[in-house]
């Protein structure tokens, strides 16, 4: 079996996002799990410039209590 | 110097008053050790992610600020002797929030420049159609008013002559 890979491209590169704000918590949710939890570079597309100024997005809202560090979610 | 920003979130309970008397206190200690305040905003009451010290709300306060590196450590000092504040953030703008800021400035300025033209524009043609209304009662005024006079004179001079012949 061949593995088909898609290639995903970064969304802040096709945006030209400069720099990613932790304010807007909206935006972050789509980087994160219903739980909260970051997702991995692999299944998001993202580079890895981005994909570290994200973590340091998430964590300071993470701080400031605009995410949640863990999100109880039941199925 | 270096532009720093402070985000705070106080206890939502506290009255008004004493907000802007902890927000007065906080930007006192920047402006004391020669720090530039460049923006304050209030965030206003929200509700937190997760509960701190068992408060669901919280009320943000954001101080933006240029100045050196001692300010940081002062404010942590001051914001650790508070209880009221329930969690703080002070941060360093890093390369990229300043190329973004750049950015926003330039544009801001080119939005600011059309406006500015055609305001001018707008004020040019204003004073167009009011030199218009003032000249057109200007003239009618000028018209009537030496007529007014001439017969006013005219008849006091008619009475004055007939007078003398009297």
């Amino acid at each position: 079996m061949i593995k088909m890979k898609r290639k995903r491209s970064c969304h802040f590169c096709v945006a030209g996002d400069i720099y990613i704000d932790f304010k807007d918590e909206r935006s972050l949710s789509r980087y994160l799990t219903e739980q909260g939890k970051m997702i991995p570079r692999h299944t998001s597309g993202n580079c890895a410039k981005h994909q570290r100024m994200l973590a340091r997005a998430v964590k300071r809202a993470r701080h400031l209590a605009l995410i949640p560090f863990v999100a109880d979610f039941s199925r | 110097m270096v532009i720093y920003e402070t985000i705070f979130i106080l206890d939502s309970l506290m009255p008004p008053k004493d907000i802007d008397a902890a927000i007065e206190k906080i930007s006192g200690i920047i402006t004391k050790d020669n720090g530039k305040i460049r923006k304050v905003d209030k965030w206003g009451k929200k509700r937190l992610a997760y509960e701190i010290q068992k408060k669901q709300y919280g009320f943000y306060v954001a101080i933006e600020f240029e100045g050196k590196g001692d300010i940081p450590k002062k404010l942590e000092n001051d914001y650790n002797y508070n209880d009221k504040v329930l969690r703080y953030l002070t941060y360093r703008y890093d390369k990229h929030k300043i190329k973004l800021m750049e950015a926003e400035e330039k544009r801001e300025e080119k939005t600011t420049g059309m406006e500015n033209q055609s305001e001018r524009e707008n004020t040019v043609k204003q004073d167009e159609v009011k030199e218009q209304i003032e000249q057109a009662p200007a003239a009618e005024q000028t018209e009537e008013s030496p007529a007014e006079t001439e017969a006013e004179l005219g008849v006091d001079e008619i009475e004055s002559i007939e007078e003398k012949k009297e």
